[in-house]
């Protein structure tokens, strides 16, 4: 049975969609760094709006990004009101309830902080959105040079998402079989715990079996042996990857750039 | 030249278990020989596969302890096997098939999956694919590469991981009960790949399987461990069935013409003995009016226009393909899934009386009012006290730290004084041989025991409709004498039972009605015998 | 890529290399130590104004560090076997499973109780089990922090609210209770552990989040936050919850082919 919850969402295959999942990696911590260094509205901003005029080369369809970056505005909005809540105050008080109080310094910084969040995230939306795990898994092993054992591991692990998913909906009528929950919050919650519990039992006497058959195949002998395994899927960076990593360091660049010019920026570790 | 197999004085102890699972063990297998490895539950057949296959690992940071010689081509097995691996030329010395077709799986795409250990043997990349290929087509698989491993049925996973260890050409397929968890068809299916592949490639097997009838023409010699370790009884295939059938089939074994066969009990045993009042107060249990089922948001229902009923006192078997709607039909039988159209709706027998009203009312409580006949929409207490459902997978059950809290939890839900709670749970540890184990956890029990304990808590109510999925699965001839005995003894007692299976000794043994699903339409199949009887 | 058949391996084992795991654990200890040390001042000055120096942090850190390096150098289990790193793998699956389930449980829950502004700290706990039941089920170097950085791979696959940033925190998180473990020289697998280790990990993210979402707040309330992290979130839900998690997986026998299973009451 396939959720589909692991599908990535691509309907064109743009030549960003297409690049090696380590350069795109590299744009979404190349960005995520950058931006954590301050907090101010322009950069932030700059980064959300070339973020965005950049979207449609990820190929992806609206529907996707709208249904994987909706939740991100969740994230974002509360982060930012409590920021403009309890931030440190400057400028002109816009409202005053004793130690809760707006003013123009703290509103500007709860969305400096909001926006920040979303720069950050966009880029990892595309990420997860546009890459398939088993292209990641070869990246990290073959471009990257990750423990090759781990990545596989990790890798054989993720389909398992997709029994867990199914053992957990079973899991949910075999309790209501034996007479539990369904009364109220807190015999809910205790029914989630339990169901969760069996969930980590089954999972783990999986895997040892998971582990015995790919053990059998050959996996993690070369170790001992100082053999190398081979790869089906030879993955490896290409120009456009390069392309694809400058773009982003690029608009980390030019949102910093515009921020200094603003005189916004401001190292946020002092 | 010494042979390809050789145990000396061979044994092995899991971690945290103080008995070994096997000991003394001396084996000789020759290159090409079909073995069959038969013995009773727990005498240690799969632990003598892992050791073949090289997997068990002795040392101080292994995962137990070993004793005595097990040799490949002379080197221990451990090492051969990595220096297969090292070789570099993408040929293991063994090829591991296990039971459950879902945890072989290692990737997501039919190609990568077959090729996963062909890249961990080192094999250069352009030789890849067309191994790949190749194996994908001995084994009768007709897909593209990309296909997601994820929609591929039992059967096909299972033939999926056979591509995987034949493209790696062992010389040894070591092959675990591979059809346990199949269907009928799917488990011939795979048996006639094996046996086709092992003609054409002159490789030799050790399986280990107690469905013998699918396997015997295959095999030409059948090795029997003993429980206590050693060897039972070796030779060919039809003289060691022949002398020791009687024995084997005793220890679980199925073997040909040594058919299990259930004990009648006189009467109904004080434990099961359920409703006193069945014969007074109507026989329907359940009507499925126009029903449909199916999974919600899954599209179209997979079964629709159904219409059946269930009456007190009968066995009714469930059959059809995998995927035709079995076990989505038994879960709305049993209340757990409401139907996508129609209704399910119990009979007054089955409702019983109102009952008596909980201390604390609860405002859900009173949805039970709104329909108090749909399965569906009562409480889980409700629930509890009428239908009994026993899974597939009987750890999906498991609730409780020890078996005997795991049989209180029902009687306890019902509100039941403490005496009774423990009369009741005594009765069943006695009744399903589980009283030695009263203090153990579920999950450490074995696959027979922990099928009866599942079998056991949906009794602890005293439900009088019981729905099993699959109850048989994977069982040996011992658990499955005496599950049938227990269904029967229930019958007797007016409780009704509804099976989802697809194994036909046991519709022939029990079955009072058969459902057969397929097309997405359910026939209603009565045979004369039991009509006429009622 | 080796396009070349390989002649037969040589029968004794090559030497690896140091080991890219500890080089790259090494760094990431590094890095981290520096930004406490960075921001360690700070914490001990009034409103973010940088004060005189306190020592005290820094030192601290350091010889955490230091210690922690010398438990990975040392730990009597450093080699991982087949079967350790799948069933590590699978549960860190089965754990981002369950940080979903958080993931949804959230929005409701912080928008009954948004008004608390350290709802973050205390509520916390969940997200940080993989690091402690990771190190303890598993019991080798590294456990910790991969179990969290999957589940949280798994967790941001799937698609959350945080998106990319949960892998960020989950290698934090895993970290904060990776380096406990290595501090008691992975040798200590017990209740103790249990709580420090999830103590790690709450202070871990409670450095991160001041990072991240407090920056603009004063440090008498980042102080706090993080107090609270690792406090309630870290020792209590994920170390005593972790703790107790695992033992009861040891008692299912579920562990048995893993080293916090060897030694399991012999059935």
């Amino acid at each position: 049975m396939s959720t589909g919850l692991l599908d990535p969402g691509v309907v064109r295959p743009t030549a960003l969609a297409r690049a090696n999942p380590v350069a795109k990696l590299a744009v979404a911590l190349v960005l995520a760094f950058g931006l954590l260094l301050s907090v101010d509205i322009v950069t932030a901003g700059t980064a959300v709006v070339l973020e965005l005029a950049l979207l449609p080369l990820a190929g992806l369809g609206a529907l996707a990004v709208l249904r994987r970056s909706a939740v991100l505005l969740l994230a974002a909005v509360p982060v930012a009101v409590v920021s403009a809540l309890l931030g440190v105050d400057s400028g002109a008080v816009l409202v005053d309830l004793g130690p809760i109080s707006v003013t123009s310094g703290s509103l500007q910084t709860g969305g400096a902080i909001g926006l920040r969040v979303v720069a950050i995230a966009l880029p990892g939306v595309v990420l997860l959105a546009t890459t398939d795990p088993t292209d990641l898994a070869d990246a990290l092993a073959q471009v990257l040079h990750l423990p090759a054992r781990f990545v596989l591991g990790a890798l054989a692990a993720f389909r398992v998402v997709d029994v867990l998913l199914d053992e957990w909906r079973q899991l949910g009528l075999a309790r209501r079989a034996r007479g539990l929950g369904g009364d109220g919050l807190l015999a809910s919650a205790r029914d989630v715990a339990g169901r969760a519990f069996v969930l980590l039992v089954i999972a783990v006497r999986r895997a040892a079996v998971l582990a015995t058959a790919m053990e059998a195949r050959g996996f993690g002998a070369g170790e001992h042996q100082g053999a190398d395994r081979t790869w089906a899927r030879p993955s490896r960076l290409r120009p456009g990857d390069v392309v694809v990593v400058l773009v982003g360091v690029a608009v980390t660049v030019v949102s910093t750039a515009a921020g200094v010019a603003a005189g916004t920026w401001e190292l946020v570790i002092t | 030249m010494s042979p390809l197999v050789r145990a000396r004085g061979w044994g092995w102890r899991w971690n945290a278990r103080r008995a070994h699972a096997v000991r003394g063990l001396d084996l000789d297998v020759e290159a090409g020989e079909r073995v069959l490895l038969l013995g009773a539950s727990g005498a240690g057949k799969s632990t003598v596969l892992a050791g073949v296959a090289g997997l068990l690992d002795g040392g101080p940071d292994g995962t137990g302890e070993a004793e005595g010689q097990l040799l490949l081509d002379g080197v221990p097995a451990a090492e051969a096997r990595l220096n297969a691996v090292a070789a570099g030329r993408g040929q293991a010395r063994t090829g591991l098939l296990l039971q459950d077709p879902q945890a072989q799986t290692v990737l997501a795409r039919v190609g990568d999956d077959v090729a996963f250990g062909l890249e961990n043997h080192g094999v250069p990349v352009e030789r890849i694919w067309p191994r790949v290929e190749a194996a994908l087509a001995d084994v009768g698989l007709d897909l593209p590469r990309d296909h997601p491993t994820a929609r591929l049925s039992g059967g096909q996973r299972q033939r999926l991981a056979l591509a995987g260890v034949l493209a790696l050409e062992p010389q040894l397929l070591l092959l675990d009960e591979p059809t346990a968890m199949l269907d009928p068809e799917g488990a011939v299916r795979l048996r006639d790949v094996v046996a086709e592949r092992l003609t054409a490639t002159g490789a030799g097997c050790l399986l280990v399987e107690h469905r013998v009838d699918l396997w015997v023409d295959l095999v030409d010699r059948v090795v029997v461990l003993a429980p206590g370790g050693g060897v039972l009884a070796d030779g060919p295939t039809l003289q060691v069935l022949a002398q020791r059938g009687a024995e084997l089939a005793a220890a679980g074994v199925w073997v040909p013409g040594h058919r299990p066969v259930p004990r009648s009990r006189e009467g109904s045993h004080g434990v099961l003995h359920q409703n006193p009042g069945a014969a007074t107060d109507g026989r329907l249990l359940m009507a499925l009016e126009d029903v449909a089922v199916g999974r919600r948001g899954h599209g179209a229902a997979v079964l629709s226009a159904v219409a059946a009923q269930v009456e007190a006192g009968s066995v009714t078997a469930v059959r059809g393909a995998n995927g035709a709607g079995k076990s989505t039909l038994a879960l709305a039988v049993a209340g757990l899934v409401p139907p996508v159209a129609g209704r399910v709706r119990a009979g007054r027998p089955l409702v019983g009386d109102p009952a008596p009203a909980p201390s604390r009312r609860r405002w859900r409580d009173r949805r039970r009012e709104v329909a108090p006949d749909d399965p569906a929409r009562w409480t889980p207490r409700d629930l509890v006290a009428r239908i009994g459902s026993v899974f597939q997978d009987p750890r999906h059950q498991f609730v409780a730290q020890t078996v005997a809290d795991e049989l209180a939890v029902g009687p306890r839900r019902l509100g039941l004084a403490r005496a009774e709670v423990a009369e009741r749970v005594e009765g069943l540890l006695e009744r399903l041989r589980l009283d030695r184990l009263a203090r153990a956890n579920p999950f450490t029990l074995s696959g027979g025991e922990q099928r009866r304990l599942s079998v056991a808590t949906a009794l602890a109510t005293r439900p009088r409709l019981l729905v099993l999925d699959e109850p048989t699965f994977g069982q040996d001839a011992r658990t499955w004498v005496e599950l049938v005995e227990l269904l029967a003894e229930l019958r007797d007692g007016g409780t009704a039972v509804v099976a989802a299976t697809h194994d036909v000794e046991l519709c022939e043994a029990l079955a009072d009605v058969t459902w057969w699903v397929g097309d997405g339409r359910l026939r209603v199949d009565v045979p004369a015998r039991s009509a006429s009887g009622r | 890529m080796s396009t070349t058949e390989k002649s037969d391996a040589p029968s004794t084992p090559r030497r690896r290399p140091a080991g890219i795991g500890a080089t790259l654990v090494t760094a990431v200890i590094v890095v981290a130590l520096a930004a406490l040390v960075w921001q360690g001042p700070t914490w001990f000055s009034e409103d973010g104004v940088p004060g005189a120096a306190q020592p005290g942090p820094a030192v601290l850190t350091l010889v955490l560090g230091a210690l922690a390096l010398v438990g990975w150098r040392t730990a009597p289990r450093r080699s991982w076997r087949v079967v350790d790193i799948v069933v590590a793998s699978v549960l860190g699956v089965a754990v981002g499973l369950l940080f979903t389930l958080f993931n949804l449980a959230w929005n409701p829950i912080s928008g009954l109780l948004g008004g608390f502004a350290f709802l973050g700290a205390v509520l916390t706990g969940p997200w940080l089990l993989g690091g402690v039941v990771g190190g303890l089920v598993i019991r080798r170097p590294g456990a910790a922090v991969f179990v969290e950085l999957v589940a949280a791979v798994v967790s941001a696959l799937i698609g959350n609210q945080w998106g990319f940033f949960t892998v960020i925190y989950g290698l934090v998180q895993g970290l904060g209770a990776e380096v406990v473990l290595a501090v008691l020289l992975y040798r200590q697998w017990g209740l103790t552990a249990g709580l420090l280790a999830g103590l790690g990990a709450g202070a871990a993210f409670g450095v991160l989040e001041n990072l991240v979402s407090n920056a603009a707040l004063p440090t008498g309330f980042q102080l706090t936050y993080l107090a609270l992290a690792a406090v309630v979130s870290g020792a209590i839900t994920a170390g005593l919850g972790g703790w107790a998690l695992t033992r009861a997986l040891a008692r299912t026998g579920a562990l048995a082919p893993l080293a916090s299973g060897r030694n399991a009451q012999r059935v």
